[in-house]
């Protein structure tokens, strides 16, 4: 009873009834530190869509690069997105970002970016010195700038600050002189090579019987589908793009030297046994036959310059890939006998 | 009787479970299970280039996230050959031993509140707020800092920062033994502390207890006397008792919180000019690097093919400290209560150690035995 009289008392008081209807909260004191690091702010006008932000970023889905519509009187704009429910505030999208003035910036920190090599696709350029012509092609092209450079009378791309657009490999002239190598998967790539160049030493010595024949002048051609070695190099690595170029790289580059064996020719001399360099010719004894092991041996033509009675034969094969794609593709293989001196007739 | 505590219970931080084997109030033996926060953050790394992989390393654990990064950072400079400017190791320093204080001032409050003591507990985090500040004056951000690369650290301190620092380190130095007097001579929160949860130095070794936990059973080992820069730049010592209870785990901590005030005053008054990062190349290799937590010692382990991290290993402290604890410490412990404050004493942090399990070929649990264990793992 009591306290309710002293509620009824307390209510009744002036100051109470005032500072009721002007009751407020403080307010908020929040004082924000000179070095604080939002979120990052953007600035659409500058950016030139390389992605290096989107694929430096550690946060899944904090960084997206949207493009706005186009109008009757521009193209439009692509630039970077933050969400602020994934981003991190890490800054790392500020520093990577190579546009002079900043599209992003964060924090303090958007000034230092030495060591960042993050590059948006897993390619890499580089420009081979020996086939260069020195046009500046690429130099003019590079949306970035101080990613290429010329030094000494050599373009040189710094691979720090490459955004990997491909823009210098669409506009050099020269096949062959920028390359875009794949950085990524590099074990996969030797796989499939390993995988290409056995298949392919197989599929010829397989037809050791045509080729044994051949004279200096002819040329024996014979095409491999590539259908089942796709497939295979699928199963090591799923990236088409990878293999298809993996696959054009070794057929353009990849020249197989091949030795075959014809036994009825030989008369056991032995000469080859000892010339023979890594021990590949073996003779045994027992049976009374020289014996080649083609595991050991090293396509060094040592056999066929030495042998005076022409037991060894000695082939030199190139490859085209045809046509450039993994549907229905074949390689066309040609093999050559080779122009080396042979030792007495 | 099985007393149950957790996974999910007000009086833990993290989800873990405690087994308590009671007789009446007395606590006989303890196990603890854990396992329910696992985040398979290594997994996630992997794959990843290393420019990235900081950031994730930044994310193992919550309160001392700094520590992750500066050995992240710090593996990937051995891998490389290189050592960071000067400056840039003195700022690392600074950083670390002011984590290190946050992290001592919260993982004392939480042993008060677990002894509910709580205006102790709010005192420290009151201690705890310029420390923190003086963090988000230096890095920028408070908890995630983002503040290490590999090859330094992101942006020089001015002289006005170092100041407005320096002058944080002496009014808590002012303020500090106040504090840590009530605690001492507390009869109440003492009585509580002394002789309770007690391992003896050979069990530390046993267990492999490192920092705080080992060091106030006698093992006076701290990672930071082989680290290069605190072996060639500052003048400081390893802190250590002999007591091995509660009481002597939070005064090691608080007396460490003095060591680290030293330190940073050292820093402040002797910080050279020059870089604070350099460029670094990292080629292909494998290597391991070990620096001081606050909760004590924690490695990394990495493989790198120059580009991606290709494998990662991280042990951090608190996994033998909490296993110490269900072994050594909660044995024959007077009360339920004083078991649940001995378990609060060594600061777990559960999230930073659970990243990885790994099971057997029948999918039962299985015991880590090193980095080969993980390295076939795919
Ligand atoms: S600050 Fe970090 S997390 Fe946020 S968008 Fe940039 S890179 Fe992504
Ligand atoms: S890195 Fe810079 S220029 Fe490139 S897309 Fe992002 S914001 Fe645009």
């Amino acid at each position: 009873m009591s306290s309710l009289i002293w509620y009824l008392y307390e209510f009744a008081r002036k100051s109470w009834a005032e500072s009721f209807a002007v009751a407020r909260t403080n307010p908020e004191i929040v004082e924000t530190p000179d070095r604080f690091r939002d979120f990052p702010e953007v600035f659409p006008e500058h950016c030139i869509s390389c992605g290096a932000c989107t694929a430096a970023c550690p946060a899944p889905n904090a960084i997206r690069l949207v493009r706005s519509e186009d109008t009757a009187e521009e193209e439009g704009k692509a630039y970077p997105v933050i969400n602020h429910r994934g981003c991190i505030r890490c800054g790392f999208c500020a520093e990577v970002c190579p546009t002079v003035p900043k599209t992003i910036t964060c924090g303090e920190n958007h000034l230092i970016r030495e060591e960042f090599t993050i590059l948006p696709t897993d390619r890499m350029f580089v420009i081979d010195d020996y086939l260069c012509i020195r046009c500046k092609k690429c130099l003019k092209a590079c949306p970035v700038p101080g990613a290429i450079y010329e030094e000494d009378n050599k373009i040189i791309i710094d691979q720090s600050l490459c955004i990997g657009c491909e823009e210098c490999l669409n506009n050099c002239p020269v096949k062959g002189a920028v390359k875009g190598i794949f950085i990524s998967h590099i074990q996969e790539q030797k796989e499939i090579i390993n995988l290409v160049v056995n298949t392919l030493e197989e599929s010829i010595e397989r037809k050791r019987d045509d080729i044994t024949h051949l004279s200096d002048e002819e040329v024996y051609k014979f095409d491999l589908s590539i259908t089942e070695l796709v497939e295979r190099a699928r199963s090591i690595l799923a990236n088409d793009e990878l293999i298809l170029d993996t696959f054009q790289k070794i057929t353009d580059r990849l020249k197989l030297r091949i030795v075959t064996w014809d036994e009825d020719k030989c008369k056991k001399c032995r000469l080859c046994v000892d010339e023979c360099p890594s021990g590949a010719i073996t003779y045994d004894e027992k049976e009374n036959v020289i014996k080649r092991d083609t595991k050991k041996c090293l396509r060094c033509s040592t056999c066929y310059q030495t042998c005076p009675f022409g037991v060894a034969g000695y082939f030199v094969s190139r490859f085209l890939l045809d046509p450039t794609s993994l549907e229905d593709g074949v390689i066309h293989i040609t093999v050559k006998a080779s122009q080396l001196p042979i030792g007495a007739d | 009787m099985i007393l149950p505590i957790g996974p999910i219970h007000p009086a833990l931080k993290e989800p873990v479970r405690l087994k308590l084997k009671t007789q009446g109030e007395r606590v006989i033996s303890a196990e603890i299970d854990y396992g329910y926060v696992h985040r398979g953050i290594e997994r996630v790394m992997q794959g990843k280039t290393w420019q990235k992989g900081i950031f994730l390393a930044e994310r193992v654990c919550g309160i001392c996230s700094y520590v992750h990064t500066q050995t992240f950072a710090e593996t990937f400079e051995k891998i490389a050959g290189e050592k960071v400017p000067l400056r840039a190791q003195y700022l690392r320093s600074l950083t670390n031993e002011l984590d290190r204080i946050q992290s001592h001032f919260i993982a004392n409050s939480t042993y008060f509140k677990a002894l509910e003591h709580e205006t102790l507990f709010m005192y420290m985090l009151h201690l705890r707020e310029p420390v923190m500040d003086a963090i988000e004056l230096l890095t920028g951000n408070r908890v995630n800092m983002g503040w290490n690369v590999v090859g330094g650290v992101r942006m020089d301190a001015e002289e006005k920062h170092l100041n407005s620092i320096y002058q944080i380190i002496t009014n808590l130095e002012n303020e500090y033994d106040k504090y840590v007097e009530m605690f001492d001579e507390g009869p109440l929160v003492s009585l509580r502390s002394r002789d309770v949860g007690k391992m003896s130095k050979k069990d530390a070794i046993k267990g492999r207890a490192v920092g705080p936990i080992g060091r106030a059973s006698g093992l006076k080992h701290d990672v930071r006397e082989d680290h290069h820069t605190y072996q060639d730049e500052f003048d400081w010592k390893v802190i250590w008792r002999k007591e091995g209870d509660n009481y002597a785990r939070t005064m090691n901590r608080f007396d460490e919180i003095r060591e680290s005030i030293k330190i940073i005053k050292q820093i402040v008054e002797n910080i050279p000019p020059g870089d604070v990062r350099t460029k670094i190349d990292i080629p292909a290799g494998y290597t391991d690097w070990r620096n001081e937590a606050p909760r004590g010692e924690v490695s990394y382990f990495v493989e790198t093919n120059g580009n991606l991290i290709k494998n990662i290993s991280i042990r951090t402290p608190s996994i033998m400290n909490i296993d110490v604890c269900g072994k050594y410490m909660l044995q024959d412990v007077a009360t339920v209560a004083d078991a649940v404050a001995t378990y609060a004493s060594v600061d777990p942090c559960v999230a930073c150690t659970e990243r990885v399990v790994i099971l057997n070929e029948k999918g039962e649990k299985k015991e880590f035995d090193g980095l080969h264990n993980v390295k076939y793992l795919k």
